[in-house]
């Protein structure tokens, strides 16, 4: 099985077990649908379950093949969500061993998955519960030794179980607009933490190398200049936002970034390793138009998303309930709300979602493992996927 | 990195982190999908935005590009994180044979190859 493990991970919370089970044809299925797959487990192993997932394309060289995806259903109620998983943290899940894996029931004690070389284990660590989400990464990335392990977190609003906290990527929000850290909160699962040092095989190296490169250069012509998130977003184009650009930073495989960071607490231009923490990751375009439409400016903005990115909370449900009860919205009222974990509406949002109008083609495309937000912007071409799918996999893709 | 008559340049500021030399790198080693034997390594202090790239060269010992600047000289050690495999334990760049793959899969001119 090229490009694929063969493998799903499972671990059950509520007794500590893990087991490893064959990803076979009757749940990949046409090999392209992994939400459909993520659905097939959740049926399998009960409503409660978190299915992490990678895309069959995830972690190869085409174009922005960067994305995995967390999902989480409940037949009961007909409640279903799913949010992106960006940057690293899906291709690294995938080198971790793992194609799928499957989180269900509830933890006893608070702690965090460790996923790395085909295992799975659960650490407890009681002295995490109620930290912000940057003390976990921090904490995780330093008991395990290793700097480039990536970890999703929720931080205190996911522990308290509210619907508009948010999942955070190595510090960074903008993929959770479902509410899944407080599905964290509810199986007392405070991270995850993946780090992937196998290999993965490809049908055709060479080709697959070879048509991606050239696929990627004719899309780089097309595309322009990079500007970062400017380059896909208005909400980028002001100057006060401008005049605090430090670097543009791309996902795995992505030539054309849309993660700006702006630098807050130094100047932009310092290259040095000076301050550790000196701003923020921006890709999240509409909690950052919220902000904009509160009246902050980008370097509140900027203070304002990290502070939510921090507490696990979804910025746009925090800002919007601010503005609905008529308060001011500035990083010093952000902070008092925070402070205390409430309910708040959380309203459903889209950020990566909004790049398609048809959702089919957006889980078409997350489903295959590529980023939604680059390839709508490059032209979702399913012919051309399609036969990529013969270097990649050996067989043409049914997208 | 010096070759017989081709080198590597490295513009360290023009990185944006994507990955793609790593995975290239150890493509045309091994065959498969792996940043564990590539001889090119990114550097990432991410809640700082600092990232570069570190190379291991046959000719200079280790090249670091980082963003205040290049640096090239230093001994193989230290690893790109402790659970990878170490710097010292990978073998340095051989130019892919004059086809250098991380520089053909650069998207945007940080790694190219000059005579």
């Amino acid at each position: 099985m090229y490009l694929r493990n063969g493998k799903i991970g499972v671990f059950d919370l509520a007794t500590g077990e893990a087991s490893v089970s064959e990803l076979t044809e009757e749940l990949a299925g046409d090999g392209v649908s992994s939400l459909a797959t993520a659905d097939k487990l959740s049926s399998i192993h009960g409503e409660d379950s978190l299915v992490f997932g990678t895309g069959v394309l995830t972690a190869s060289f085409v174009p922005a093949a960067c994305a995995g995806f967390i999902h989480a259903k409940k037949y009961s109620d007909g409640w279903s969500r799913f949010m992106p998983m960006l940057g690293f943290a899906g291709v690294e899940m995938k080198l971790s061993g793992f194609d799928f894996i499957v989180v269900k029931g509830i933890s006893e004690k608070p702690g965090y998955l460790w996923v790395r070389d085909g295992i799975i284990e659960f650490v407890e660590s009681a002295d995490l519960k109620g930290k912000d989400s940057w003390t976990r990464i921090d904490k995780i990335r330093a008991d395990q030794g290793d700097s480039k392990i990536h970890v999703i977190s929720s931080g205190p609003w996911g522990d308290s179980k509210r619907e508009c906290s948010q999942l955070v990527i190595d510090y960074w929000g903008g993929e959770d607009k479902a509410g899944l850290g407080g599905v964290f909160g509810e199986k007392n699962l405070l991270a995850v933490a993946v780090r992937g040092m196998g290999e993965i095989e490809l049908a055709e190296p060479e080709k697959h190398f070879e048509d991606s490169v050239l696929l990627m250069r004719e899309h780089i012509l097309k595309l322009g200049q990079n500007q970062g998130l400017s380059s896909y977003s208005k909400v980028a184009d002001r100057d006060d936002f401008k005049k605090l650009v430090h670097r543009h930073v791309a996902c795995y495989g992505c030539p054309f970034p849309c993660r700006t960071f702006l630098k807050t607490d130094e100047a932009p231009n310092e290259m040095m390793l000076a301050i550790k923490d000196p701003g923020y990751l921006h890709y999240d375009i509409p909690a950052l138009e919220l902000a904009f439409a509160s009246g902050m400016g980008a370097r509140d903005a900027t203070l304002a998303l990290r502070m939510c990115a921090k507490a696990g909370v979804e910025p746009v449900a925090m800002m919007s309930n601010m503005r609905s009860g008529g308060a001011k919205v500035t990083p010093e009222t952000i902070a008092s709300v925070l402070a205390d974990p409430i309910d708040l509406k959380a309203g459903r949002i889209s950020n990566f979602e909004a790049s398609f109008q048809d959702e089919g083609a957006y889980r078409n495309c997350l489903g295959l493992g590529l980023c939604p937000r680059y390839w709508s912007k490059v032209g979702f071409e399913k012919e051309e996927l399609a036969s990529f799918g013969e270097s990649a996999v050996g067989k043409t893709l049914d997208i | 990195m010096q070759g017989d008559l081709l080198r590597l340049k490295i513009e360290p500021l023009k990185c944006i982190c994507c990955g793609l030399c790593e995975t290239s790198c150890s493509l045309n080693r091994d065959s498969v999908l792996t940043p564990m034997s590539s001889s090119i390594i990114l550097h990432i202090d991410d809640k700082a935005n600092y990232f570069g790239l570190v190379l291991k060269t046959k000719s200079e010992g280790l090249v670091l590009a980082r963003p205040e600047g290049l640096m090239s000289g230093q001994q193989a050690s230290g690893s790109s994180g402790s659970g990878s495999k170490p710097v010292l334990l990978r073998e340095a760049c051989d130019l892919c044979g004059g086809k250098a793959k991380c520089a053909r899969a650069c998207p945007t001119g940080c790694i190219t190859l000059e005579e």
